[in-house]
């Protein structure tokens, strides 16, 4: 403390006469009175006055902290762009179905990749099976590991069972031998979820994905799945992924991805 | 592309509304050390600031349409940082955690994990920045606007949502306490006449002014 004696002297009423805050006021005069005529007010107008500047000059002397560099490069993760996606041809084809793949400037998640160049086919109908008119178990099952799962299962997501992984339903299953058309893909997934159908084209889906990505502000996102679904009875598209910062079950709803709705978060739950 | 290096913090904001998915990464990367500062010196932990940045920006991201531009971008994404800071104080309030045996953290004091100042200048920097942390959170929140990042009055006035008045009055009593607090490691040089506290040399001598923007914490920032 100070030492001063600043006993029947209010202080937070000096201060503001100090500090100009009584300026106009009717209080003004009355504490300029006392400073003249109480010895004691003048004495701690005296002492505080001058400590009070020396505060404020100590104040504006704190060193300046910029934001840490962790910090800073979450940041720029969260509200960069996520680097888009672009489809190219090989020039020369190595067998005879086109081969195509999904590239990016730089490196993001090859789990985002692979999910958009798996999700673009499984939505326009052009699996490999379809393309090359033969399929077998093993080549699905292979694709199915290497890339994240599109499903619409349709499943009715709680707070508890939202971190359970999806599971297909048999009756929705994709079978080799009959690649799921374009056309057939969209008007099952509009007869079963509607609300989501703006959700269906890759180019929404992304921006969703997107827009997750920012809220959960832990870097790019490796997509394990996407299940077209519902969560409290409300559809949703249930998103499990792995970032930065672990892996997530998250439900989003009909108006993810969009400016409004950002990514339209309904539940998000770490998976333990 | 309005992300470019001419436009205002204003363009970058309309763009961003507007779908340009590059302006508001601009925007924040502009004013970003600003509002760490504030943040930190606001809640004075690390962890928490880096929190509520984090939080408030996003909410400025989700909720950019919403701005009207009745004040300047700065002071808006200044006042959701502050917000954010002091929403997380007043949970803290409402919640204490149970001190640690290590007396670590208790209600709004911060956790004394904030960066070491210049050697010349740390053991005093220790003692400004504890008596500072252990002020009313209205009353710190006002000093750290106007007297640490130099804020005019009126601006800072315009970020915490009240009046100029109220801000000096914060200001005056918060300075007041700490100098008790504080007790000989200030030493006036002379005496000031009245009102002079409030524009210290070095510190904010802008703040009875009002500015639209722009804040005097640039050259802070530069020093």
């Amino acid at each position: 403390m100070t030492g001063a004696d600043f006993s029947g002297v209010d202080i937070d009423l000096l201060a503001d006469y100090i500090g100009g805050a009584l300026e106009g006021t009717p209080d003004e005069s009355v504490v300029a009175a006392r400073i003249a005529d109480d010895p004691r007010w003048h004495a701690a107008y005296e002492t505080l006055g001058g400590r009070m500047a020396m505060v404020g000059a100590e104040l504006g002397r704190l060193a300046p902290e910029p934001m840490p560099a962790d910090l800073a490069a979450r940041l720029d993760d969260a509200f960069s762009a996520p680097p888009r996606l672009e489809l190219v041809h090989d020039a020369a084809p190595v067998s005879r179905r086109r081969q195509r793949r999904w590239v990016t400037p730089i490196a993001i998640a090859a789990g985002v990749v692979a999910f958009v160049g798996f999700g673009l086919d499984y939505l326009a109908g052009r699996t490999d099976s379809n393309d090359q008119g033969t399929s077998s178990a093993a080549g699905v099952a292979e694709q199915s590991t290497a890339a994240p799962q599109i499903l619409s299962t349709g499943t009715d997501y709680t707070r508890s069972t939202l971190t359970a992984e999806p599971v297909q339903p048999l009756t929705a299953a994709t079978t080799p031998d009959e690649p799921l058309s374009a056309q057939k893909n969209g008007d099952r997934s509009a007869a079963t979820l509607p609300e989501l159908s703006r959700l269906m084209p890759p180019e929404a889906l992304q921006e969703c994905l997107d827009a997750i990505q920012q809220e959960n502000a832990g870097g790019p996102l490796s997509v394990e799945s996407v299940d077209y679904a519902r969560f409290d009875g409300a559809p949703a598209v249930i998103v499990r992924f792995t970032a930065a910062n672990g892996l997530w079950a998250w439900a989003s709803g009909p108006a993810c991805g969009t400016l409004a709705g950002d990514a339209d978060t309904l539940a998000k739950l770490p998976v333990r | 592309m309005t992300s470019g290096d001419g436009a205002s913090d204003a363009d970058l904001l309309r763009a961003h509304v507007e779908g340009d998915k590059q302006a508001f990464g601009e925007l924040v990367r502009r004013h970003r050390d600003r509002l760490w500062a504030v943040a930190l010196r606001t809640i004075g932990d690390r962890e928490e600031a880096a929190d509520a940045v984090q939080d408030a920006l996003l909410s400025a991201h989700r909720n950019a349409a919403r701005f009207r531009g009745d004040s300047a971008v700065t002071t808006w994404l200044h006042r959701i940082v502050v917000n954010a800071c002091l929403d997380r104080i007043r949970r803290r309030q409402a919640h204490p955690t149970v001190p640690m045996p290590d007396g670590s953290r208790s209600d709004d004091r911060p956790s004394g994990v904030e960066p070491a100042a210049p050697v010349q200048d740390h053991e005093t920097a220790l003692l400004v920045r504890e008596a500072l942390a252990a002020l009313p959170v209205d009353q710190r929140a006002a000093i750290v606007l106007v007297d640490v990042q130099g804020y005019p009055v009126a601006e800072a006035a315009e970020i915490l949502g009240v009046a100029v008045g109220t801000i000096k009055s914060r200001c005056a009593r918060g300075r007041a306490k700490m100098a008790l607090a504080l007790g000989d490691v200030v030493q006036p040089a002379a005496q000031p006449a009245r009102g002079d506290v409030a524009h210290p040399t070095p510190g904010n001598q802008e703040a009875s002014t009002s500015v639209p923007s722009g804040p005097a914490a640039d050259r802070r920032d530069q020093r």
